[in-house]
């Protein structure tokens, strides 16, 4: 009770940012409702999953001060498992989607407890190699496909299939993601105030320190990172569902990776908002990038060279991101 | 049985030690004075115990248990807490988040843990600043919210690393009054590593010295102050001149 009561409280925010977070409730909510091209829905998908990714990064990589590089693994673990049920054993997502959740975390031990060992940057590389190693097993594994992939074939059903997760409009995937989306807010809005929560900004800050006040750091970042996982995977699981091809290539690959720790850096690591603000100002940027300058002037892999001094940007303007700025402005602490 | 029991307790850092074969006992409510020259092994001292170093060779004992090889979060929970020297608190929570990470040992909600902290800010006397980031206060208050943060694990044995350093004589006052609260009132028994001499030997009610790794000397302040080894090492002979007459 007291948990739910907590998701709910965002007293410690000025109004007027509840204020703005309304209007734009209210505006994702309406969004369908206007007219819109389908690039512009798109969009909107890929925000609003970018936007979960980063919540379940910032667990981890922003209260936790734990770069990780290696989400894209574990998106990979969600996308396979749903649509590896679905295409052979005919699965519907709400069963698949947790047993995805479940495998991820599964494996987020596995790769979580040896690897907190490591700090820093040798932390960050070591997520590197080993989302980089489960992508090369499963570009081999003929059992899901290898470096085909897979193919969920919407012949085969009839949409609108809301177990499935089988749509021929846009529009319904928009509105399931869009729940995630709130709850995922609601969650980590919780979770920022949780014990867990306090316990990580205090490892962020001197482990020591940590330490001495009872905290036992390691399982605190095991634990952590395998609820960043639980994040990621939820989303790779629909990912699977609304694309409906998936391959290593695009659902492990290392440029997903830092993609999703790229915008929530940039929105503002550690804070509420951050990641929200992240992907809000990237996806976009990136879609129309890629469309007008990447397909028309042929500047392929121009996006590249936009992360990249966003980078150093972020790194040399403000390491709290945007978000940072904001409250360097009004004087307050992050969120 | 003594609260915490010191056996032979040694630590090298390769050829360097740190601690050389120091032993101890603190009884329980007792407040003792932890002295001696820079490099003496003092912080060391407080690290083994602590469990954030392993001890290269001898035993350490806290409420009859051997803690020696736990690990220095499981040393918390059994009540033995500590401040740090350098480290002030966390930069990025105010203070009385900070004093809340300590409360979180004890219990997992968040409203318990927030009633502890504003009781323990009010009894130090910084209620007014709990909305404050710790990165913006003076030093002084800095050093009362670690030990406030170290008060919210309700510990038995409560371990202050230098919590004077740096301090005006105003703040040394607030800060003695606010060790005194907490042996006194509280109930908790203190060890506190100190250069400020004034603080030590008037708070104290024994003072081990260290130097070189070694304990030379263990005693009530007063005779610790006429001990001739410890007046070579550590006190010299102006801060006898002036203060040791002057007790008399």
């Amino acid at each position: 009770m007291e948990a739910i009561k907590s998701a709910l409280d965002f007293s410690d925010f000025p109004r007027t940012d509840m204020f703005i977070a309304g209007v734009v409730s209210v505006f994702l909510v309406c969004f369908p409702i206007f007219p819109h091209s389908s690039f512009a829905m798109a969009t909107m998908i890929q925000f609003l999953m970018f936007s979960l990714y980063g919540m379940g990064w910032n667990t981890i990589g922003g209260y936790g001060g734990q770069v990780d590089l290696g989400k894209a693994q574990y998106v990979g673990i969600g996308a396979y498992t749903a649509a590896v049920m679905l295409t052979r054993w005919n699965v519907p997502f709400w069963v698949s989607m947790p047993m995805g959740m479940f495998f991820a975390v599964c494996w987020s031990f596995i790769i979580g407890y040896p690897l907190f060992r490591l700090k820093g940057h040798y932390f960050a590389i070591a997520t590197i190699a080993t989302s980089l190693v489960l992508k090369d097993l499963f570009e081999v594994w003929d059992f899901v496909g290898a470096a085909r992939g897979l193919e969920i074939s919407p012949i085969k059903y009839s949409p609108p299939d809301f177990l499935r997760l089988i749509f021929k409009q846009d529009v319904y995937y928009y509105y399931i993601i869009l729940g995630f989306f709130f709850l995922g807010i609601l969650y980590v809005n919780w979770f920022r105030k949780s014990r867990l929560g306090f316990q990580l900004r205090s490892i962020k800050d001197n482990e020591d320190v940590a330490r001495s006040l009872g905290i036992n750091v390691h399982w605190a970042k095991v634990k952590t990172y395998a609820i960043a996982t639980a994040f990621v995977s939820m989303v790779g699981s629909f990912h699977a569902c609304y694309i409906k091809n998936i391959e290593p290539e695009d659902t492990m690959s290392l440029d997903l990776s830092i993609l999703i720790a790229l915008m929530a850096m940039l929105g503002g690591a550690g804070s509420l908002w951050g990641p929200i603000i992240g992907a809000g100002v990237l996806i976009p940027m990136k879609s129309y990038l890629k469309e007008w300058l990447g397909a028309r002037a042929g500047l392929v892999g121009i996006d590249l060279i936009i992360y990249a001094i966003i980078i150093m940007l972020v790194s040399a303007v403000e390491p709290r991101g945007i978000w940072g700025i904001v409250e360097r402005v009004r004087g307050r602490k992050a969120r | 049985m003594s609260l915490l029991e010191v056996r032979n307790v040694s630590k090298y850092f390769g050829g360097l030690k740190a601690n050389d074969n120091i032993s101890f006992n603190l009884e329980k409510g007792e407040l003792v004075g932890l002295i001696g020259p820079n490099g003496a092994g003092k912080t060391t001292l407080f690290n083994c115990i602590s469990g954030l170093h392993p001890v290269s060779s001898g035993e350490i004992f806290f409420d009859g248990e051997n803690i020696t090889k736990l690990k220095a979060h499981e040393v918390a929970r059994r009540g033995l807490a500590r401040t740090f020297q350098v480290y002030a608190a966390s930069g990025d929570l105010s203070v009385e988040e900070n004093v809340m990470v300590g409360c979180f040992m004890r219990t997992r909600s968040r409203a318990i843990a927030r009633a502890r902290a504003s009781e323990i800010l009010r009894d130090l006397k910084l209620q007014a600043l709990s909305h404050y980031l710790v990165s913006e206060l003076p030093v002084a208050a800095q050093k009362k919210v670690t030990m406030a943060t170290a008060l919210g694990s309700e510990p038995k044995l409560l371990l202050l690393d230098e919590v004077a350093a740096g301090l005006n004589p105003n703040e040394i006052e607030e800060i003695m009054a606010a060790i005194g609260h907490v042996h006194r009132d509280l109930g908790i028994t203190v060890m506190l590593i100190e250069h400020v001499m004034e603080l030590v030997m008037k708070v104290s009610q024994r003072v081990i010295v260290l130097d070189y790794g070694k304990k030379i000397a263990d005693g009530k302040p007063e005779a610790i102050a006429r001990d001739p080894q410890v007046i070579r090492a550590y006190l010299g002979e102006r801060f006898v001149r002036e203060h040791v007459r002057e007790a008399k």
